[in-house]
């Protein structure tokens, strides 16, 4: 690792014991010259993840097996990082959520974002839902569909007149669904229910419904290494 | 981590409060953690991330998903103790410190009291870090993060990182082995 000016500190790549190594301020050189941030630089293991290689770096650099200095250093080290597991900062299940969530959401609460008025009913009534709300419902419908999770799902006047305009609206929905190879099928029938929804149980005119496939799920315990999904389970 | 984190993100961002609920009570714990460590009180750690998550739902709009959601709360949370840090200095809180029991150890060695008596030290110790050093080492003993993820968060170089928590270390291993 190349030192730059501001550098406080030999990176782990400066070699063990180099002579070259300058001394900070803070640094200590213990007995045998080795500098105190290599040599607990080593015991994390020289890598940059603390996890790896921790209990192997003294197969690297028989030095660190046998000099008493260091091993007396990396004591002070070990004896910290026992403090610091028996301190704990508790697990995280010892914490209870439940209070703060409540505040938290009191807050939102009074700064809800309901988006723009959509007109409900015929084009003579004076009759108003907010995008959020309608939004709401639609991808709640878009959901019955078993596997399909929705996402992004805006409510626009089809035609844009003036505002705010009565008169159809046009959604477009985002949905990451389970893998299957009738996609055009299971679209059209996320489709099929969020239309049926806006129409039977919001009285909204809809005058299309785009439904992006954003992502695809692979099916529940297809492949575990799977970073791209199997995670209907998670569901709220 | 769940992987629907980003959908319920972009729900909230269009004003679906219930998505957001969801998040909450699913990033809490882990954040409450988190800022108890670098707060050193669950008191102040509470206001921390009750103040990051209620600023999340005001910034949700022009979060893009650039990063992941838990990912962008905890960098909030990380930056929010980081003032309230730096607002406690130069005078450290030591009211916030919880008194260390009187070393009862040559009464009753137990090891109980023993390691009561080790977090009380580590505590009081951990509050005579700068707001800095304090962060950088929380980042990476508790956290595990890598000097880079750390530097990202707070701001500062790798290379700053990596001496703020070497300082940190010798801090600590300077107290707990005076505290021995």
């Amino acid at each position: 690792m190349a030192m730059n000016s501001d550098a406080e500190l030999p990176g782990p790549g400066a070699g063990p014991g180099s002579g070259g190594a300058e001394e900070s301020a803070d640094d200590e050189r213990l007995a045998c010259g080795r500098l105190l941030s290599e040599v607990w630089e080593a015991r994390e293991g020289g890598s940059d993840d603390p996890d790896t290689d921790r209990d192997r770096a003294p197969d690297r650099d028989p030095h660190l097996r046998t000099c008493p200095h260091c091993a007396a250093a990396v004591r002070q080290l070990d004896l910290l990082g026992v403090a610091v597991r028996e301190a704990g900062g508790g697990r995280e299940s010892e914490w209870d959520a439940g209070a703060l969530t409540e505040r938290v959401m009191d807050v939102v609460r009074l700064e809800l974002r309901p988006g723009r008025p959509l007109p409900l009913g015929e084009r003579e009534e004076d009759l108003w839902v907010r995008e959020a709300m309608a939004a709401k419902a639609l991808r709640a419908a878009a959901e019955t569909v078993p596997g399909v999770r929705a996402g992004s799902c805006r409510i626009r006047p089809a035609e844009s007149g003036g505002s705010p305009s009565r008169g159809p609206v046009r959604v477009r929905l985002e949905v990451v669904v389970p893998l299957t190879p009738r996609l055009r099928d299971l679209a059209e029938e996320v489709r099929r229910r969020v239309r049926g929804a806006a129409d039977d149980a919001l009285g909204l005119p809809v005058d299309h419904v785009d439904v992006h496939i954003t992502d695809v799920t692979e099916p529940a315990g297809a492949d575990p290494d799977d970073p791209a999904g199997t995670e209907e389970g998670n569901q709220p | 981590m769940p992987g629907d984190d980003g959908l319920l993100a972009v729900r909230a961002a269009e004003g679906d409060e219930d998505a957001f609920e969801v998040l909450v009570r699913r990033h809490a714990p882990g954040l409450l953690r988190l800022a108890a460590s670098m707060l050193g009180s669950p008191a102040e750690a509470e206001d921390a991330v009750q103040d990051a998550f209620v600023s999340a739902w005001r910034r949700l709009p022009e979060f893009r998903g650039q990063s992941a959601f838990g990912t962008w709360m905890h960098r909030i949370v990380v930056n929010r103790c980081l003032n309230m840090l730096r607002s406690r200095r130069p005078v450290a809180d030591l009211d916030s410190v919880p008194e260390p029991q009187a070393p009862d150890h040559a009464v009753s060695p137990s090891r109980a009291a023993e390691s009561h008596a080790a977090a009380v030290a580590l505590g009081r110790s951990l509050a005579e870090l700068s707001p800095e050093q304090r962060v950088c080492w929380v980042l990476r003993e508790l956290e595990g993060q890598s000097y880079e993820t750390i530097a990202e968060t707070v701001g500062i170089s790798p290379e700053a990182a990596r001496g703020r928590v070497f300082r940190a270390r010798r801090c600590l291993t300077e107290a707990m082995t005076a505290w021995r």
